[in-house]
């Protein structure tokens, strides 16, 4: 899908469909070949309850992968988003003990998310500092402030209503409601507005997309308030579903983010990838998780065989793009 | 025709994965270095033994005649930022407070990574302090850098998780790792009975105290209450949600089958409470384990959990203040059997040169609310 | 601002605008300050004692910055520190291996993991980030796994003068840090193969048509990256006798700041041993500095965090740097 292509139409739908018949059917197919074979060793796996846990405890990886997911396809990254989230979820669980009004609790970290992150995307593009620099920056500046700001105190005595994880829409749970509503839009919106499609085009080639009329810094700048966005929404469904805020940054969750992201078929070379796969890669991940505890799985070895999965699925991912490149 | 290559990836990942399976029917609980364990008896109130062992801790070589005037500690937890060590710097600048003599300050790295706490303590050392107060990542690791301390002259005092006895001069214990077990289990058999079968969720099996409490209290329960059950131990890092998670799991795994789920951190135990208070399990599911006040104060409200078992945490780093401040003065010396701390009263010497704090202490619905960290 | 600093560098000599020196300008002027807040830090022994800690991130340093050069990056070094220490402890006392065969062992160990790295990345075409993330996470579990969490403690005395021990008053690892530095240093800006190395970053398929071997090189650096880890972890057990399954957790993005901050580009074709060894020292003397003037840790880390993005902005618009 070359950049020119990729801005001047919406694509054809069948190779719409082709593309997502591939990538993310192959995601959705280990998540239910792999439900299959835990619950023929042990049963218990495939209790609605036990399967709707695994959504719920994990939602918020799904939530921030998208925004991830954006970034990456625009040709960029950023290992600030943990740091972004412990800081979000302290403001808006400070915010609640003292007294803000609810909506006011929820809409705090969407809008601090979208400056900080949208600032970082200012300096990446229009002052050319490379992303990984300026969000490695950036991490050591939000977890060392977020400590310092609050001495690592603990966020206990939330308001009941402050817990919006544990509403429900049409008795779906409201983390469950978040990650597939913000999933499909945000997929859609990628493929057919010129916004959206103008991400694919400056992380396949900036150069090209100028030509087309496309501006690659007002979109990078974009990508990453999105991107923030995508993390203050993460930080409602992380810090509302338990009692306790912990003050810091929760460890190794950028890495996990993208993880799911790069799992979910985005290329880091841009241009490439859907949320739909981020989202997907986020729920396999997340049953693999639980799977190695339900098949008893030695604990000194569950991470050892997770990574070892992650890399096939990345493997099998390059090896079938590969050979759909050489059919041309 | 399958690559190659994905084929010999996933064959390594399922032999990697039977393997794991296998190595899982070793069954130990915990990843403890084989030191020996020492349960208690079964009687309830039986005491720590109280061992007479020589003085075995480490001494400052040529330290400074400080006695009377005002010091500048540091203290370095294995970590800040969580509800624990906050508690314990509270207790520090207390009695440093009360001492007036003493000024203190709490820095550390903000995750428990034994290289950094080095490197923290190494940057005190060069900048002159005249003691330190540490809870160590690793006994071994934090051993070289603490020898260092103490060959500049500089008082090293432990508390919470020890180093090498001859890394540092005295380590303010807050009980005994077999009574902090027999505690543990004792209440677990109360709550959940003593056929119970119970699952345990630490932060991770390097941490060392955790390794050894976990052994005691394998030891223990062997002895004193064998038809008690151990599913498995599951790791959480020092992550609310990740806690959270795996306590879910073990609850949806096991079914009815759990009785009980021992909570090994103050960041494990609120998250395994909130886990069976959503999965409706509240009174099916005991709840046991070490964790601080205010995050537990929903849960035992809600009768969802019954007792909170730990020693006070300010009263610790109070303690510690103390016993540095009487090291200092030159009121506490090799082989002196007792210490003054304060509004804590004599504080006896054991096993060489721990300063035991006391029994633990347990929090439930009738004390709980008087604390606030 | 790209017109005003255009001026501005017009009528300077090349060598002062080069991203190297303006950063140890900036360096120096930082350790003036920090010098003059504080009487302990610009002493022999407290220098040198910076230089036996930093030893580990720098040794990862020196291999990272060829892989960046070439257009990668390479995540999971501190993984394979951890899995070095591992097996050199378990090799030690479940094997039974002589404690320098456990030392060879280790560094072995370290040196496959970076080739399956390499592997991986030259024949299957995994890209260098991702496959570095998966393993990442493999090697730390690994490391888990064999060693089931147990540590491997009691070495012989001698096997400490590597971590802790000084020749001639200078730490034995900062040493054998400097002869590489100087190893390095001549590869990348002297042979053939460090400027196959530019030439793989600054055009892949046009190097490619040059008839140079890309897989091969970077085959190379990939493995290279896997042995400095697997040094860097002897060292590492050396100094704090004890082997631990997390040991170099974080390291990766210490050492990729160092290498970043020194002027190494992220895309690739560009950089120095030099300039990391500016980056590498920069980052840990304004630690230590921040530390001894009575900065806590939490306010430290916000501070290089600053200083990392403002020392690569002020360097690059001096430049004038075009993409």
């Amino acid at each position: 899908m070359t950049a020119v292509a990729a801005v001047t139409h919406a694509p054809a739908r069948g190779s719409l469909l082709r593309r997502f018949a591939t990538q993310e059917a192959l995601l959705a197919l280990a998540i239910i070949a792999l439900a299959v074979v835990v619950g023929l060793i042990n049963p218990r796996f495939l209790a609605a309850r036990n399967l709707s846990d695994i959504l719920l405890g994990n939602a918020y990886i799904a939530v921030a992968a998208i925004g991830m997911s954006m970034v990456i396809i625009s040709g960029n990254i950023d290992i600030s988003v943990g740091a972004l989230i412990g800081v979000l979820a302290t403001l808006s669980g400070s915010l609640a003990v003292a007294g803000a009004p609810v909506l006011v609790t929820w809409l705090a970290p969407l809008a601090l998310g979208i400056v900080v992150m949208a600032a970082q995307g200012a300096v990446v593009a229009y002052l050319r500092i490379p992303a990984i620099v300026v969000t490695l920056g950036m991490l050591s500046i939000l977890k060392g402030g977020l400590i310092s700001v609050t001495g690592g105190k603990w966020i206990t005595d939330l308001p009941a209503s402050f817990h919006l994880a544990d509403l429900s829409i049409f008795g779906i749970p409201m983390p469950v409601v978040i990650m597939a509503t913000a999933t499909v839009l945000a997929a859609l919106w990628m493929w057919y507005s010129p916004r959206g499609r103008a991400i694919y085009a400056t992380g396949g080639n900036a150069e090209a997309a100028r030509l087309c009329g496309v501006d690659p810094q007002r979109t990078i700048v974009m990508v990453f308030a999105l991107h923030g966005f995508f993390a203050g929404l993460a930080t409602l469904v992380y810090a509302t579903q338990l009692r306790v805020i912990q003050s810091t940054t929760p460890a190794g969750l950028e890495l996990t983010i993208i993880t799911a992201s790069v799992v979910g078929g985005v290329s880091i070379l841009g241009g490439v990838g859907t949320v739909i796969g981020s989202t997907l890669a986020a729920i396999l991940i997340a049953e693999i998780t639980s799977a190695l505890v339900f098949v008893n799985v030695s604990p000194y070895w569950t991470d050892a065989v997770r990574g070892a999965l992650i890399l096939a699925t990345v493997i099998v991912d390059i090896m079938r793009r590969r050979r759909r490149a050489e059919r041309g | 025709m399958i690559p190659r290559h994905l084929l010999t990836t996933a064959a390594a990942a399922l032999a990697l994965g039977a393997w794991a399976t296998a190595a899982n029917a070793a069954g130990k609980w915990d990843g403890a270095d084989d030191l020996p364990t020492n349960p208690l008896a079964c009687e309830a109130g039986g005491a720590a033994e109280v061992a007479a062992k020589p003085y075995d801790g480490g001494q400052p070589t040529n330290p400074p005649d400080l006695a009377g005037k005002e010091i500048t500690i540091v203290d370095v937890p294995k970590l800040i930022g969580i509800g624990y060590f906050n508690a314990t710097s509270k207790g520090i600048q207390d009695a440093a407070k009360e001492l007036g003599n003493v000024k203190a300050k709490t820095d550390g790295p903000t995750e428990a990574k034994i290289d950094e706490q080095i490197k923290f303590i190494d940057n005190y050392i060069t900048s002159g302090v005249n003691g330190i107060l540490f809870a160590a990542n690793d006994p071994v690791a934090i051993a070289p850098v603490l020898k260092k301390a103490l060959s500049k002259g500089i008082h090293v005092i432990g508390y919470d998780a020890n180093s090498t006895p001859d890394a540092r001069e005295w380590f303010v214990n807050q009980a005994e790792f077999n009574g902090i077990a027999k505690a543990m289990i004792d209440s677990m058999s109360k709550e959940a009975g003593d056929d119970a079968a119970f699952a345990i969720v630490t932060s991770t099996f390097t941490t060392p105290n955790q390794a050894r409490w976990i052994a005691e209290m394998e030891a223990y329960a062997a002895k004193c209450h064998p038809k008690m059950q151990w599913l498995e131990t599951v790791e959480a890092q020092e992550d609310n949600n990740l806690s959270f998670n795996q306590a879910t799991t073990l609850i949806n795994k096991h079914g009815d089958k759990l009785k009980g789920i021992f909570g090994m951190t103050s960041v494990a135990t609120p998250a395994s409470a909130e886990a069976v208070t959503k999965a409706g399990q509240c009174g099916k599911i005991a709840v046991v384990g070490l964790a601080t006040p205010n995050a537990m104060k929903p849960y035992v409200h809600s009768d969802c959990v019954k007792s909170v078992v730990l020693w006070n945490p300010i009263d610790l780093g109070y303690a510690a203040t103390y016993v540095m401040r009487a090291v200092a003065d030159g009121k506490l010396k090799p082989g002196d059997k007792s210490v003054e701390a304060g509004h804590l009263g004599k504080l006896n010497v054991v096993n060489g040169s721990e300063i035991l704090l006391g029994a633990p202490f347990i929090f439930s619905k009738d004390n709980i609310d008087k604390f606030d960290f | 601002m790209s017109l005003a600093s255009a001026a501005l560098t017009h009528r300077m000599p090349r060598w002062l605008v080069r991203h190297e020196t303006i950063l140890a300008i900036i360096l120096i002027v930082a350790l003036i300050g920090l010098g003059a807040l504080n009487d302990k830090f610009l002493t022999v022994d407290n220098l040198l004692n910076q230089g036996r800690l930093m030893t580990e991130i720098g040794l990862i340093a020196l291999p990272m910055t060829f892989v960046i050069v070439t257009g990668g990056i390479d995540l999971s070094v501190g993984a394979i520190v951890g899995l070095s220490a591992i097996m050199l402890g378990y090799s030690w006392k479940n094997f039974g291996f002589p404690l320098p065969l456990a030392i060879v062992f280790a560094l072995v160990v370290g040196g496959v993991a970076g080739f399956v790295n390499g592997l991986v990345i030259t024949r299957v075409k995994v890209p260098p980030l991702i496959m570095t993330i998966a393993t990442l996470a493999l090697y730390r579990g690994l490391a888990e796994g064999i060693s089931q969490a147990r540590s491997v403690r009691g070495y012989p005395e001698w096997f400490y003068v590597l971590g802790q021990g000084s020749i001639f008053g200078v730490p034995t690892q900062l040493l054998i840090l400097i002869l590489l530095i100087v190893v390095a240093g001549v590869a990348l800006d002297r042979t053939t193969f460090g400027r196959a190395l530019y030439a793989i970053g600054a055009n892949e398929t046009a190097a490619r048509f040059s008839a140079l071997n890309v897989d091969r090189t970077k085959l190379i650096v990939y493995t290279l990256s896997g042995l400095a880890s697997g040094l860097a972890a002897i060292v590492l057990v050396s100094r704090v006798t004890t082997t631990r399954m997390d040991m170099g957790m974080g390291y990766e993005l210490d050492v990729i700041a160092a290498v970043v901050l020194g002027g190494t580009s992220i895309f690739g074709g560009s950089g120095t041993i030099w300039g990391t060894v500016i980056g590498l020292v920069m980052i840990q003397l304004l630690k230590n500095g921040l530390a001894l003037t009575g900065v806590k840790g939490d306010a430290t880390i916000v501070v290089i965090g600053l200083a990392l993005i403002l020392s690569v902005l002020i360097a690059s618009s001096l430049q004038g740097r075009r993409e």
